[in-house]
């Protein structure tokens, strides 16, 4: 299985897949699943972002959503103002990305734990401060966006536009990732998460690449907290809590920390799951959906821990 | 070997101090252009230290150090790497989870150029920059003897494979100076003469070579100089003759009663 999906032509027979899924559902009757995987593939750009800082360099990084906002919210305040939709997520990207980097110049000479620690107290802070920064995001009460139609030619229902143009974005996360990781650039990277001293005395400027990946991770949650936003039409703090950190770096471990098709795969199931079992476990069993999701870290954890479509490196690093 | 032997290294009044502890402290001494030079010395004699300075791991304290006609110390480690120095290391520091391959391919990162757009566009000057640089890691490869373990990873080479790919990731940087960090260490008596071959052969390829060394046959065979370090200083410099002949090296080495 793993070889079909390194061939050449597999990954253009599984985005033509991917893209004629939501008019099957639509005609089988099924327009949730259509929300569902568009809800998972945001999850898969929020994931192959995490996987540059947590993938490649091994950066601890709790805090992930706060970009994921950021990205929501300038979205959000550019459309407001006028903006026209392709280019507020231009500008969330942007400023994600610049975010992301002024955070990364303060704090990445911290490492392990004490990074983990500070990542997750910028999330909350991010948080916060969108909750109590009235004049700007209008504070817990949100803020709503006027509706925007990027694909009306190609089918009716908005889900299954949002969904496509979210494939999109994947698809461009996919292909941008892959090519960084086999590349001078990818190298370095994951000589910094194996030996960072030998990294740096092979000529490589580890607090740059470190920087590098930090920032550029940020550009994937940006994007998808554009879409997220557009696509919803409304924003507010209560979609940006410590939990969706936590989803996304359990999405990198358990697909295999530093594998695209890992991440794919982990946001698929781990996105997927909780609102299938909403939708199809009877009453009595819906409080207990997320006993079953933490079942499934832990199994995965404990029998594979080199995640379930590991990079060849990272698999050959972990089964040691 | 060249005749007019200019000076590649030049380290004047060289001092690292932690604290109170003069691990490194007042070093003068020359390397010349195609030399093979090995530092010795009883442990904790100051000698890992005096490759962690040069090699800008640490800072130094005091004095200077002209490499190639630059002024280093105090560089970034990456700077100097990139400026014709590189080294192994005592404890094999590899990247474990990378192809032997791999490994050499990261050794040439300062000699490349492409950066973000060339990979993302897959420019024609990107891909040639990585089958150039692929090319020059499979010829390193070979040139240390590792030619059919390039798709291993490092860490399931044998341990002599391990140090031989650690001078195959030191040289993919083009190096004038390469310092080897006891690189016999753990060897056997096989494996320790193909490593002074092929320290030879590096020598060959116009790189000087300046090596932490304690097996004194592998010394006293390989090297035109040596200099002896104890207590962090400089004791004595000179061919392997005149050093074995040397009554401070022999009290250093024996204490005085020996001598």
């Amino acid at each position: 299985m793993t070889g079909f999906l390194r061939g050449r032509t597999a990954p253009w027979i599984l985005l033509a897949t991917a893209a004629a899924f939501p008019f099957l559902m639509q005609a089988a009757g099924f327009p949730y699943l259509v929300r569902v995987a568009g809800m998972i593939g945001l999850f898969m750009l929020l994931g192959l972002g995490l996987n540059f800082t947590l993938g490649y360099v091994g950066l601890f990084d709790l805090g992930f959503v706060a970009f994921y906002a950021v990205g929501a919210y300038a979205t959000a305040i550019a459309l407001r103002a006028q903006v026209p939709a392709p280019l507020a997520i231009l500008i969330a990207v942007a400023v994600t990305l610049a975010a992301r980097a002024l955070l990364g110049l303060t704090i990445l000479r911290l490492r392990g734990d004490y990074l983990a620690v500070v990542t997750m107290g910028f999330g909350e802070i991010a948080r916060l401060t969108i909750n109590n920064l009235d004049s700007w995001t209008n504070g817990p009460k949100g803020l709503q966006l006027r509706p925007w139609r990027p694909l009306q030619f190609l089918a009716a229902d908005p889900n299954i536009q949002y969904y496509l143009l979210i494939l999109a974005g994947v698809a461009l996360g996919v292909a941008s990732s892959s090519r960084l990781e086999d590349s001078r650039v990818g190298r370095a990277w994951v000589a910094i998460r194996e030996d960072e001293t030998a990294a740096r005395l092979s000529g490589i400027p580890v607090r740059e690449y470190k920087l590098l990946a930090f920032t550029l991770s940020a550009a994937y949650a940006g994007l998808a907290g554009a879409l997220f936003a557009l696509w919803e039409q409304f924003v507010t703090p209560e979609s940006f809590v410590f939990w969706e950190s936590i989803l996304v770096v359990s999405i990198v471990v358990l697909g295999g920390m530093g594998s695209i098709r890992g991440v794919l795969l982990g946001a698929a199931i781990l996105a997927g799951l909780p609102p299938l079992m909403q939708a199809t476990l009877s009453p009595a069993w819906i409080n207990y959906r997320y006993l079953f999701f933490g079942l499934i870290l832990v199994l995965v954890t404990l029998f594979r821990p080199q995640g379930l479509l590991p990079s060849a490196r990272r698999e050959a690093e972990l089964s040691s | 070997m060249k005749d007019s032997r200019r000076v590649l290294l030049k380290v004047k009044d060289l001092a690292q101090h932690f604290g109170g502890l003069k691990a490194v402290d007042q070093v003068d001494l020359s390397i010349h252009e195609g030399e093979i030079v090995s530092v010795i010395g009883p442990n904790g004699a100051g000698k890992t230290t005096f490759f962690n300075v040069l090699t800008g791991v640490y800072p130094g304290t005091r004095g200077e150090i002209v490499f190639d006609g630059r002024s280093i110390r105090g560089r970034a480690a990456h700077e100097i790497a990139a400026l014709g120095m590189s080294r192994t290391f005592q404890n094999i520091r590899l990247f474990s989870c990378m192809s032997a391959l791999e490994n050499v391919m990261v050794g040439r990162h300062a000699r490349m150029r492409q950066f973000l757009l060339g990979p993302l566009l897959r420019t024609r000057a990107f891909i040639e920059e990585e089958r150039d640089v692929e090319a020059r890691a499979k010829e390193l490869l070979e040139f240390v003897g590792l030619k059919s373990l390039g798709n291993e990873l490092a860490k399931n080479l044998p341990y002599g494979a391990q140090r031989r790919l650690e001078v195959a990731r030191a040289l993919a940087s083009e190096p004038k100076l390469l310092i080897l960090d006891e690189p016999t260490a753990g060897m056997n008596h096989v494996e320790c003469e193909g490593l002074v071959a092929l320290v030879r052969r590096v020598r060959q390829r116009g790189v000087t070579v300046l090596l932490i060394e304690h097996q004194m046959r592998v010394v006293m065979d390989v090297s035109d100089r040596l200099f002896v370090f104890d207590y962090g200083v400089k004791i004595a410099e000179g061919s392997p003759r005149e050093v074995v002949a040397n009554p401070r090296v022999v009290e250093a080495y024996l204490g005085k009663e020996g001598a």
